[in-house]
């Protein structure tokens, strides 16, 4: 069944595609969005239940391979040191996230310049700052300016999140080493919000928000961009992007939700599926155009996958009531004292702390950054012992990509439509290890000042693939690319790609807010100078 | 041992709640998670998440098969050191398993409310009570504010 032509084609509704789906509907493009996942009401996240640990456990897993809902899609990740994770649903990943909201700095758009490794990015820092703005609004930006390790930045629409009496511990630790630190930016509305309520401290953030204080896009973006006309059509898993005789795309493929095929053409697509369904989504679209997958004439789509590998750190602390897991679990405040290259250092680049909280009884006792509690004899002294009492400082390594880590098809497993799954190859890097060794050992030093009696690190932590970037890198040189600076196709020019995959780096923060500024940026390119692609 | 069809027998259920005592033992006034009446939900969880059933029937299938616990005549008769001794052998011929079989159990424990109670945790749905905290106090940044910027420039 094929479907009438729109606009624009937008493949995903998660951070990116959200973000440019509500761009350019304010400019009047028709869009369609196909999602492969359905909407969830706040009502039917797991904290609105008793049993939300053993949900977060299974039917919210932040893992697809341990979720195995019916919109997921399995990946081979054997060879892989990490696991990537993602979400399936309107709102794609920022429905799971912790909302922890950093920008790049201007240096991370030029490594190969800087530090003579990877390479530059064809844009900027300051090509993106009007974005970032953009999208600190949409989304809603709890924080502070003033952080003397980034640019200066507008007001944060809202004030920061309570750092609560755990975090001004760490951050006096931070103060006492005389090491920077800074309550972190975060998508997560401290106080009432365009219609959405503040978060009233419930914890685990990554698990969905009742509240709707989290600005996951399928309570931001999304809604306006269905006022301005988009249609986000759910349940609709796409398998090809389709392309006339030129090359050009002419829309995709898709299942519905009952197996059935159907075609929705349109001007332009947007794939906007994550750094591993979009690789993935590519390779598939083959043709005697695109004979090694769309897009793909550099031979890039698939390579460089970065992840930004974690080490965890733990503190324990004796405190005289378990406390720890009030407030917001992700991300509080941050360190960029280490971020940058020094020349005394084994390693380039460099890392970020994020200071996360201790969660419920359960997760404590099934450990998610260190072991589970010990069973048998010892088992409650053990568990009292973390219980409440414990924070992480989480260090954030910068990744620098490698041709070697990719995404391919995996040519035996498949998806419950039977379309090839797919298959993760994946290496920390030495210079990785060296650098995340260098972080654990100044955490220690952070968490004894901040007066932790104990303190345990996990070097890598395998289920930390938050972040998936680089498997179809932006650059100026179709050899070496596969789009350009303005997110558009080398190979064909109705295509865009605008999700995280078109990562030259990765930086050592999150990156949902500088994806989604280059979705934004892209939808304004194609607005400004792509009138040619609307009816 | 489990039935073909993965079905526990009786003689499973025996052995797991002993198990489960051995997992998680008594403290203070609470029995341990098998003796407190936790193998229902264990399995009940087991039933809708089917890595924690594979893990469950194989980790039984195990401990019928352990030569120390054969040997003994069963993994009741054995006294209590040497049914943990009886485990460690398991997770380590085991571990993804057994680590998936703690995991169901610890999860089936620490839902309990009487557990909570012992612990200090509020039972019951996260939301919407939530928790409360003093809002951010910005004197915390008296000392990092006095710090030049020193972020990196880079070139255009």
């Amino acid at each position: 069944m094929s479907k009438g032509p729109v606009d624009v084609l937008i493949i995903g509704t998660g951070a990116s595609g959200a973000a440019a789906a509500w761009r350019l509907s304010e400019a009047g493009f028709k869009v369609v969005c196909l999602e492969q996942g359905g909407w969830y009401r706040a009502d039917q996240y797991p904290t609105a239940f008793g049993d939300w640990e053993f949900r977060s456990a299974t039917s919210f897993a932040f893992d697809p391979n341990i979720r195995r809902l019916p919109e997921d899609y399995p990946v081979n990740d054997k060879n892989s040191d990490v696991s990537p994770l993602m979400f399936n649903a309107v709102g794609g990943s920022t429905v799971h996230w912790t909302a922890h909201t950093p920008r790049f700095h201007p240096s991370d758009f030029r490594v190969k310049s800087l530090d003579g490794v990877a390479d530059d990015w064809p844009i900027s820092y300051w090509d993106l700052e009007k974005y970032y703005d953009l999208n600190d609004e949409w989304m809603g930006c709890s924080g502070i300016s003033g952080d003397p390790a980034n640019p200066p930045r507008s007001q944060r629409p809202m004030p920061p999140l309570p750092l609560g009496p755990d975090g001004e511990r760490i951050a006096r630790g931070f103060d006492k080493l005389g090491w920077h630190w800074w309550p972190s930016d975060n998508y997560i509305a401290s106080q009432p919000y365009r219609g959405r309520n503040a978060c009233n401290n419930c914890g685990p953030n990554g698990l969905g928000c009742f509240q709707q204080a989290k600005g996951s896009t399928d309570v931001t973006y999304i809604p306006e961009a269905i006022k301005n006309g988009v249609e986000v059509r759910t349940n609709s898993r796409v398998f090809e992007i389709t392309t006339n005789s030129d090359g050009r795309a002419t829309g995709a493929m898709y299942y519905d939700d009952e197996g059935i095929e159907h075609h929705q053409s349109a001007r332009s697509v947007i794939v906007a599926a994550n750094g591993v369904g979009t690789p993935r989504l590519l390779l598939l679209s083959k043709s005697r155009k695109h004979p090694d997958g769309l897009a793909n004439s550099s031979g890039m789509v698939g390579k460089n996958l970065m992840f930004h590998p974690y080490a965890m750190v733990s503190g324990f602390f004796d405190d005289a009531e378990p406390n720890t897991f009030k407030g917001a679990l992700g991300n509080i405040l941050m360190s960029q004292e280490f971020y940058e290259t020094k020349s005394r250092r084994d390693f380039v680049r460099g890392y970020t702390y994020q200071m996360n909280r201790s969660t419920g009884p359960a997760k404590t006792a099934t450990g998610f950054t260190i072991p589970p509690v010990q069973w048998g004899k010892g088992h409650h002294e053990e568990f009292a012992l973390r219980f409440g009492k414990s924070a992480l400082l989480a260090v954030i390594s910068e990744d620098l990509p490698e041709e070697h880590n990719r995404v391919d098809l995996d040519p035996k497993l498949t998806d419950s439509n039977g379309i090839p799954a797919p298959r993760v190859t994946y290496k920390v890097s030495q210079n990785t290890r060296k650098l995340l060794d260098h972080g654990i050992r100044n955490a220690e030093k952070v968490l004894t000042a901040a007066g932790a009696h104990r303190v345990e690190a996990t070097p890598v932590h395998r289920s930390g693939g938050w972040h998936l970037m680089g498997t179809a890198r932006m650059g100026t040189d179709p050899a070496t690319s596969v789009v350009d600076g303005n997110c558009q196709a080398h190979d064909a020019d109705n295509l865009f790609i605008i999700d995280g995959s078109v990562f030259v780096t990765s930086a050592a923060v999150n990156p949902t807010p500088t994806i989604q500024a280059i979705a934004l940026r892209a939808a304004d390119y194609i607005i400004n100078e792509r009138q040619d692609l609307k009816a | 041992m489990p039935t073909a069809e993965g079905q526990l027998t009786n003689s499973d259920r025996r052995n797991m709640k002993v198990v489960m005592d051995r997992l998680v033992p008594p403290v203070d006034d609470l029995p341990g998670a098998g003796s407190m009446g936790l193998l229902d939900e264990v399995e009940r969880m087991a039933e809708e998440h089917d890595r924690y059933r594979v893990s469950l029937v194989r980790f039984l299938d195990a401990l019928s098969m352990d030569m120390s616990v054969e040997a003994e005549g069963g993994f009741l008769a054995l006294e209590g050191e040497q049914q943990d001794e009886a485990l460690k052998e398991i997770e380590s011929s085991i571990a993804k398993e057994f680590a998936n079989v703690l995991e169901v159990v610890y999860l089936a424990y620490y839902s309990r409310p009487e557990v909570h109670r012992r612990i200090g945790w509020r039972s019951g749905p996260l939301q919407p009570l939530g928790f409360t905290l003093p809002p951010f106090d910005e004197s915390i940044l008296d000392t990092v504010r006095k710090r030049e910027p020193f972020w990196r420039q880079a070139p255009d």
